[in-house]
C-alpha cells in the first residue's frame, strides 16, 4: 500500500509541477506576446534552403519537410558508409601487419577523442579553402573534382523506366532465393560444392538483363496503383477513424489475451502481481488514449488518407503505362553546370561543401567507434573457436568467414544500433556549417515566425520516430541473430 | 604521453638477440610475412607518407598564421577575465596542482618505468623529428636544425642505453614530473617569443617570455612537487589511507570553491551574513543534527516515521508563506535526511557520522547559496565571468557532479518493481536518448526563461548546465543500469536474509557493487560530456570553440583565421580526452571488471 501511495504521490507531484510550469509558460508567453501554434506549417514563411528537394518552399511545413529529407538522406548514406569503413578499421586494428595495425589505432584514437563539431567545422574550412571549380582540376580529371564547390563525381540515376525495372526485379529476387535454397539443399544432401551464392547472383543478373529490355510489361501496375489511389481517396474520414479505433482496441485485447495465456501453464494461471495488473490496465489505457486521439484530432486521419492517396498517385505517375528505353543512365560530372542534389539533373553528382563536411565528419567519427565495436566483437569470440576451426583443417580465411564472424556479428550488432542512432543524431550538428538539415531549417523557421516551442516539438517528434525506427530494425535483427537457447 | 611508456615493453618480445638479426626478423614477421602483407605494407606506407606530407604542408604553409593562436592563448583559455585580477586564475591552477600532488601521494602511485622503454620512446621521437624534417616544406637551414635536433635526441637515447644496465627502472612519477618541469623551466631559458594583444595593438617581442607567464607556472610547479614530497615524508604510509576520503571530498568541492569563491570573488554583505545566514546555519545544523541523531536510533520505529513525515509537511508548508529560498531548501533537505534516517540507523558511531554529514551538507549549501547570490566584483564581457577553455571545464564538471545522483535515481527507478516509477523513468530516458542534444540545448536556452515565475532569473550558463545535466542523467542512468543488472541475485537474497530493508539493501549492498562495475562506462560518458561542451558554441556561449572560431577570426589582426585555432583546440581537446580514456583503461584493469 505504501508503495502505491508513494508512486501515485510522486506522479501527482510530477504532473502538478508540469502543469505549474505549463501555466507559467502560458502566462509568460502572453505577457511577452510570443506567438505559439502550428499555423506556420500551412502559411508562407518566405525562406530559402540551400539544397534539397525544394529550395524555395512555399510553406513552413514544406520547408521542414525538405529539412527532414535532407537529414534522412545524410544519415542513411552516412550509416552505410560508416559501417563499411568501420568494419575495415576494426579488421585493420587486428591485422598481423604492424604498420596497418598502428595506422588504424592512431586513426581511432585521434578521431574519437576530438569533438565531432570541431572536426566538422575544420573539414568545412578545408573545403572552403580549396580552389574554385573553373577548370578540370581533378584529382581524377573528368571523373572526380574536389573544389570549393564541393565534391563532384559520376552518378547513376534512374530514368522513367526504373520503377518498372525494379518491379520486374522483385520476380528476379524471388527466383534467386528459390535457386539459392535449392543449391544449399543439394549441397547438404550430396556434399558436392554447388556455389549457392554465385548461382543466386547469376540468376539476379540474368533477370536484370532481361528486365533491361522487357521492363515495359510491368507498366500495367500504373493503372492498378491509380485505382488504389482513387479508392483510398474515396474513403470517408469517419470510416477510417472507426477502423483505427477498432484496430487499437482489438490490438490491446489481443495483447492482454496473449499475456494471460503466457502466464498460464498446465498447472493453471500464475498468481498475478501488482505489476501484471498494471500492465493489463496500461494496455487498456493506451488503447483508449489512442482512440481519443483519433477522434479528437480529425487532421490526423485525413492526413493519413491524403498521404496514402498521394503515395499511390506518385507510383501511378512513376510507372506511367509502359515507359520504354533504358531504366538507368550514368553521367560524369559536368564542368559547366555541376549537377547536384537540388535538381537531380542529368549530370554527375556534386556534394556541397556543407554536405561533404557533415557527411565526412560523421562517417569518420562513427567509423572509429564502429571499428572498436567490431574489434571488441571479434576478440570476444573464444580463442578455442579459432583453434577448433584450425584443427578441422579450415584455412584462416575460412575460419574467419564461417566460424569467427558469424559469432562476432551477434556481439557487434547491439552496439552497432547505438552507433547508428548516434550518427543520425549527430547529423544535427550540420547547423554549424549551414547544411540544410531539419535543425538548420527549423532554426530559420523559428527565427522568421518566433514559434520556437512548436519547432522544437516537431524536431523532437521527428528524431524520436527516427530513433524508434532504427531501434526496431536493430532489435529485429538481434532477435533473428540470437542464439536459440533451451 | 609519459604514462603509456608502461605498455611499451610488451612489444619487445622474446629473448634478446643481436641487434641486426632481431631487426630483420621483426620486419619480416610484422611487415612482410606474406605477399598480401607485403603489398599492404607498401600501400599503407605510401599512403601514410602522403597524408603526413599533406598535413605538414598544411601546418607549415606560409599562409598559416600561427600567431593568431599564440597571441590569443590567454583569450582561448581564460576568456576575457580582467588582467589585473588574473592572479585568481593562477590560484585556481595552483589549487589543482596541489590536489593532484595530494592525490598521487595519498594513493601511492609507485609505477616504475623501464629505462629501455623510455629509450625506445626516445628513438620514436627522433624518428618523428627526422620524418618531419624530410616531409615538411622547410627551408634548408630549418631542415638542418631539425636534423640536428633529431640526432641529439638519438644520441642521448643511445648514450642512456649504453650507460645503464639492461633492467634498470626509474620511478614513473619522477619521469612524469621531469616531463612537466622541463617545458616550464625552459620558459626561463629558451626565447619562445612573446605575443600579446594590448589595447588592439599587436606586441611581438622576439626572445622573451613574459614573467607573468613563467613566474606563476614555476610557483605552481614548486608548490606541487613540494606538497607531494611533504606528504610523502611527513605522513606515515599506513595512515595515508585515512586521507583518501578527505581528498575525494576536496576534489568534489574544487569546482564550487574555484568558480564561486575564487574566480567570482563575491562581494559579501557581512552584516547580512551575520544577521541571517549564520543564524540559519546554526539553527539548522544544531537542531537538525540532534533530530537526526535521535531518529537514527534502531528502536525509534513508528514515532520516527511520523516525525519524519511531520518534517516533510513542514518543508512543504514553507511554500505557503513568502520566506527566504534558503530556508525552504534546507527544510526539504532535512525532510529527505529524516525520511532516510531508518536506513542509516545503527551503533552510536554510525549515528554520529550521519549527523555530521548533515552538518557538512548544511554548511555547503548555506555557503554555496550565499556565495552564488552575492554580486561579483569581477566584471568581464559577456554573460558570465569565465569563458574559453575554463567554461568548458566548468560546465563539464558541474554536469558530471549534478547528473550523477540524478542518473543513479533514474536507474534505480527503471529497475525497480514499482510500475509507475519504472514507466516514468523509462519514458524519460528513452525520450532524452532519442533526440539530439542540440535540440535540448536550444529548447533550454530559449524556453527556460519562459517556464520560470516572472520574478526568477536564470543566467544562460545556468540554463545550459541544467540542459546538460538533464540530458547527461539519462545516459548516466543507462550506464548505472548496466551495473545494477550485473549484480547477482544471491547478493539481493543475502541482504534480505540479513533482514535489511529495501533501501538499506540498495544503499549498502547493491549500489556500491553496481557503481564499481559501471566506473569504466561512466568515465567514457565523462569524456563524451567533455567533448559535447563544444556545442555551447552553437548557442553563443563564449566557450573554447566559439572563441577559436568566431572571436579570434573577428580580430582586426587575424581576420578570417580559423583553421589554425581549430587545429590547436583539437590538440587540447584530444590531450584531455585521450588521457581520460587511458585512465579509464587502467582503472578497468585495476578493478578487474569482467574477470570475476
Amino acid at each position: 500500500v505504501l508503495k502505491w501511495v508513494s508512486q501515485v504521490g510522486l506522479l501527482i507531484i510530477v504532473v502538478s509541477a508540469m502543469v505549474f510550469m505549463a501555466t507559467q509558460a502560458g502566462s509568460n508567453l502572453q505577457r511577452t506576446n510570443t506567438p505559439t501554434g502550428f499555423d506556420f506549417i500551412g502559411d508562407s514563411v518566405g525562406i530559402q534552403i540551400f539544397e534539397g528537394i525544394d529550395t524555395r518552399p512555399e510553406t513552413g511545413g514544406r520547408a521542414l519537410w525538405a529539412g527532414m529529407v535532407n537529414t534522412l538522406r545524410i544519415s542513411g548514406a552516412g550509416i552505410v558508409a560508416a559501417t563499411i569503413l568501420g568494419v575495415f578499421v576494426g579488421l585493420a586494428r587486428l591485422s598481423g601487419n604492424w604498420l596497418v595495425r598502428k595506422a588504424a589505432s592512431i586513426y581511432v584514437e585521434m578521431l574519437r577523442n576530438i569533438p565531432l563539431l570541431v572536426q566538422i567545422i575544420f573539414l568545412w574550412g578545408v573545403f572552403i579553402g580549396l580552389s574554385p571549380l573553373t577548370q578540370d582540376v581533378g584529382p581524377i580529371r573528368g571523373w572526380l573534382h574536389i573544389t570549393n564547390t564541393g565534391i563532384s563525381m559520376p552518378r547513376v540515376f534512374g530514368l522513367n523506366g526504373s520503377f518498372q525495372w525494379l518491379a520486374f526485379m522483385v520476380f528476379g529476387a524471388i527466383a534467386a532465393r528459390f535457386v539459392y535454397r535449392a543449391r544449399v539443399h543439394k549441397q547438404d544432401q550430396t556434399g558436392a560444392t554447388t556455389y549457392p551464392v554465385l548461382s543466386a547472383v547469376g540468376v539476379l543478373a540474368i533477370f536484370g538483363a532481361i528486365g533491361w529490355v522487357v521492363h515495359p510489361i510491368m507498366g500495367f501496375l500504373g493503372p492498378v496503383f491509380g485505382a488504389a489511389a482513387s479508392i483510398i481517396g474515396s474513403i470517408p474520414e469517419g470510416l477510417l477513424q472507426v477502423i483505427l479505433s477498432v484496430a487499437a482496441v482489438g490490438a490491446a485485447a489481443l495483447w492482454v489475451r496473449r499475456f494471460l495465456q503466457s502466464m498460464t501453464s498446465g498447472g493453471g494461471r500464475a498468481k498475478l502481481i501488482d505489476d501484471d495488473y498494471f500492465r493489463i490496465v496500461f494496455a487498456g489505457v493506451a488503447a483508449l488514449i489512442f482512440v481519443a486521439l483519433v477522434f479528437s484530432l480529425p487532421g490526423l486521419s485525413s492526413w493519413l488518407l491524403n498521404s496514402g492517396r498521394d503515395l499511390f498517385e506518385l507510383l501511378d505517375r512513376r510507372f506511367g503505362s509502359g515507359n520504354g528505353g533504358r531504366p538507368f543512365d550514368g553521367k560524369r560530372p559536368d564542368l559547366v553546370q555541376p549537377g547536384n542534389f537540388l535538381n537531380y539533373g542529368p549530370a554527375g553528382l556534386t556534394l556541397t561543401p556543407s554536405f561533404a563536411a557533415v557527411f565526412l565528419g560523421v562517417v569518420l567519427y562513427t567509423s572509429a567507434f564502429i571499428g572498436e565495436n567490431v574489434r571488441g566483437g571479434i576478440l570476444a569470440v573464444a580463442k578455442g573457436q579459432t583453434e577448433a576451426a584450425g584443427a578441422i583443417g579450415l584455412s584462416r580465411g575460412q575460419s574467419l568467414r564461417h566460424i569467427i564472424l558469424p559469432q562476432a556479428f551477434r556481439i557487434i550488432m547491439p552496439p552497432m544500433g547505438n552507433q547508428y542512432l548516434n550518427l543520425t543524431k549527430n547529423t544535427s550538428l550540420a547547423i554549424a556549417v549551414g547544411y540544410s538539415d531539419l535543425v538548420q531549417v527549423g532554426t530559420t523557421v523559428y527565427n522568421q515566425t518566433g514559434k520556437t516551442l512548436s519547432v522544437v516539438a516537431i524536431w523532437m517528434m521527428f528524431y524520436l520516430s527516427v530513433s524508434l525506427t532504427i531501434s526496431v530494425v536493430v532489435n529485429f535483427v538481434n532477435l533473428r541473430l540470437k542464439l536459440v537457447e533451451r | 604521453m609519459t604514462e603509456t611508456i608502461v605498455e611499451a615493453p610488451k612489444e619487445s618480445k622474446g629473448p634478446p638477440r643481436t641487434a641486426a638479426n632481431s631487426w630483420k626478423e621483426w620486419v619480416r614477421e610484422n611487415l612482410f610475412s606474406s605477399i598480401f602483407n607485403g603489398v599492404l605494407t607498401v600501400v599503407f606506407g605510401v599512403a601514410t607518407i602522403l597524408v603526413l606530407r599533406r598535413l605538414l604542408a598544411f601546418m607549415f604553409d606560409h599562409e598559416r598564421e600561427w600567431a593568431a593562436t599564440s597571441t590569443n592563448l590567454r583569450l582561448l583559455f581564460a576568456g576575457t577575465y580582467p588582467q589585473e585580477q588574473f592572479i585568481r586564475v593562477w590560484v585556481c591552477v595552483g589549487i589543482i596542482g596541489v590536489l593532484l600532488a595530494l592525490t598521487t601521494a595519498v594513493w601511492d602511485v609507485s609505477t616504475r618505468f623501464r629505462v629501455s622503454a623510455i629509450v625506445q620512446r626516445g628513438f620514436i621521437v627522433a624518428t618523428i623529428i627526422v620524418a618531419v624534417a624530410i616531409l615538411a616544406p622547410f627551408s634548408t637551414s630549418a631542415r638542418i636544425w631539425y636534423f640536428v635536433a633529431g640526432a641529439a635526441v638519438l644520441a642521448v637515447s643511445l648514450f642512456v642505453r649504453g650507460a645503464v644496465a639492461k633492467d634498470t627502472t626509474v620511478p614513473g612519477l619522477a619521469v612524469v614530473a621531469t616531463g612537466v618541469a622541463l617545458p616550464i623551466l625552459s620558459l626561463w631559458v629558451i626565447p619562445y617569443g612573446h605575443n600579446a594583444l594590448s589595447n588592439g595593438v599587436l606586441i611581438a617581442e622576439a626572445g622573451t617570455v613574459a614573467r607573468t607567464t613563467s613566474g606563476p607556472w614555476t610557483v605552481v610547479l614548486i608548490l606541487t612537487i613540494g606538497v607531494y614530497l611533504a606528504v610523502n615524508k611527513l605522513v606515515p604510509a599506513e595512515s595515508r589511507d585515512r586521507l583518501r576520503r578527505p581528498v575525494i571530498g576536496l576534489w568534489l568541492l574544487l569546482p564550487l570553491v574555484t568558480v564561486f569563491f575564487i574566480l567570482r570573488d563575491p562581494d559579501f554583505d557581512y552584516g547580512h551574513i551575520a544577521t541571517t545566514e549564520i543564524p540559519i546555519f546554526l539553527a539548522y545544523s544544531i537542531v537538525g543534527a540532534a533530530l537526526l541523531y535521535w531518529l537514527t536510533d534502531t528502536d525509534r520505529g513508528e514515532v520516527g516515521r511520523v516525525t519524519a513525515a511531520v518534517v516533510l509537511l513542514l518543508g512543504l508548508a514553507t511554500f505557503l508563506t513568502p520566506m527566504l529560498q534558503l530556508i525552504r531548501i534546507l527544510m526539504l533537505t532535512l525532510a529527505l535526511f529524516a525520511l532516510a534516517a531508518p536506513t542509516f540507523s545503527g551503533v552510536a558511531a554510525a549515528r554520529r557520522r550521519y549527523a555530521l554529514t548533515w552538518v557538512l551538507v548544511v554548511l555547503g549549501m548555506v555557503w554555496f547559496v550565499t556565495a552564488a547570490n552575492s554580486p561579483s566584483t569581477v566584471d568581464t564581457l559577456g554573460d558570465w565571468f569565465p569563458s574559453g577553455f575554463s567554461i568548458t571545464l566548468i560546465v563539464a564538471s558541474f554536469t558530471l557532479f549534478l547528473s550523477f545522483p540524478l542518473g543513479v535515481i533514474l536507474a534505480l527507478a527503471r529497475t525497480s518493481k514499482m510500475p509507475i516509477f519504472r514507466v516514468m523513468s523509462t519514458t524519460y530516458i528513452e525520450v532524452v536518448r532519442g533526440v539530439p542534444f542540440i535540440t535540448v540545448l536550444v529548447f533550454f536556452v530559449i524556453m527556460v526563461p519562459l517556464f520560470l515565475p516572472p520574478n526568477m532569473e536564470l543566467s544562460r550558463l545556468a540554463a545550459v548546465v541544467i540542459a546538460f545535466t538533464l540530458f547527461g542523467a539519462a545516459y548516466m542512468a543507462e550506464n548505472v543500469r548496466g551495473g545494477l543488472q550485473a549484480i547477482r541475485v544471491g547478493q539481493h537474497e543475502a541482504a534480505e536474509a540479513l533482514g535489511m530493508s529495501g533501501l538499506q539493501k540498495t544503499v549498502f549492498i547493491v549500489l556500491p557493487q553496481a557503481l564499481r562495475v559501471s566506473i569504466p562506462p561512466l568515465v567514457g560518458q565523462a569524456i563524451g560530456t567533455f567533448k559535447e561542451t563544444s556545442l555551447l558554441a552553437i548557442v553563443g556561449v563564449f566557450d573554447f570553440l566559439f572563441i577559436a572560431r568566431t572571436l579570434i577570426s573577428g580580430q582586426t589582426f587575424f581576420l578570417g583565421v580559423v583553421q589554425e585555432n581549430l587545429l590547436f583546440i583539437s590538440v587540447v581537446y584530444w590531450l584531455f580526452a585521450y588521457q581520460m580514456s587511458k585512465a579509464s583503461q587502467r582503472l578497468e584493469k585495476q578493478l578487474g571488471v569482467g574477470e570475476r
